[in-house]
């Protein structure tokens, strides 16, 4: 079973995000911000990180940065799930290491889609 | 030679403007008090419904993945199963924009906040008395500190605006790196 670390503040949105993944079989850890994605993907091993962008503590490039600094997360799939929609960020996401960009609200059979696809 | 006190034209027409400003920066300042309370109302609603739906949600969603871990592969799944699944997916994007605006009325109460301090902060400025009332010079140096203040204010929601800025046309899209 794939895992994978769902990053955000927001609990309903974490809840919405873990519920979506959990019905299609993944196995889903959550993460109230940066700093606790961080620690949280150090240890364990996920397959795939999802993360929203503003938060407090650290925020979702930061994490993305760090987490590419790292040997195990270097190819792992990290997709930025957030209200930012505008080129630059995106432009600073895929600088970051990012490997997609998705704007909230997010549809759940887009984002199971997205996910097959990465996980690939 | 003495010298008059009494103000000259321009003195006294300065004055009456710093006295407009004051009343214009009080009375703004009561209207946003008048909007941050009712933000404040409007998002205790919002959050008391926000609340009942997950309850109903998270119960639903429990039952639903349960039901999908005990399922066999020699158990077909149940038709009943995707119609159930189909709508807490339509309820999931909801649910979302629930927690969207949430996030959105929190931004501008943050900045109705701000600007409320800046306008207060405007206002004490006119609080010491002028050293020379007769001057015209004293009554426009106290009303543009007065006018900086609130141009302050107003930027720092201009900027504060711009790092939350949402865009309902991108919502739900994907870009893959």
């Amino acid at each position: 079973m794939k895992t994978i670390l769902a990053v955000d503040d927001s609990a309903t949105m974490r809840e919405m995000v873990a519920f979506v993944l959990e019905s299609a079989g993944y196995r889903v850890i959550e993460a109230e911000d940066g700093a606790q994605g961080l620690d949280r993907a150090t240890t364990t091993s996920c397959d795939l990180v999802i993360t929203d962008q503003n938060m407090p503590n650290m925020d979702g490039l930061t994490l993305v940065r760090s987490l590419r600094e790292l040997r195990d997360y270097k190819n792992v799939p990290i997709l930025l799930l957030t209200t930012e929609s505008s080129d630059a960020m995106k432009a600073q996401g895929r600088a970051a290491g990012a490997t997609g960009w998705l704007v909230k609200p997010f549809d759940p059979a887009t984002l199971l889609e997205v996910v097959q696809k990465v996980l690939r | 030679m003495e010298e008059s006190n009494s103000p000259t034209p321009d003195a006294r027409g300065a004055a009456q403007a710093a006295d407009l400003l004051v009343t214009v920066a009080a009375t703004l300042n009561e209207r946003l008090a008048f909007t941050a309370e009712e933000l404040a109302r409007s998002q205790a609603l919002l959050r008391e419904a926000s609340s009942e739906l997950m309850t109903a949600f998270r119960g639903a969603a429990d039952r639903l993945v349960a039901a999908q871990k005990d399922e066999t592969a020699s158990a077909p799944r149940n038709v009943e199963y995707e119609v159930v699944l189909d709508h807490l997916y339509r309820a999931v994007q909801h649910l979302q924009s629930h927690d969207l605006v949430n996030q959105l009325i929190d931004a501008q109460k943050l900045r109705v906040d701000k600007m409320r301090e800046k306008l207060g902060e405007a206002i004490s400025l006119s609080k010491p008395p002028v050293n020379d009332p007769a001057q015209a010079e004293q009554w426009i140096q106290r009303s543009r500190a007065m006018l900086d203040c609130i141009v302050a204010g107003i930027q720092q929601i201009d900027d504060d605006a711009r790092h939350t800025k949402s865009d309902k046309k991108h919502a739900g899209s994907v870009d893959l790196f």
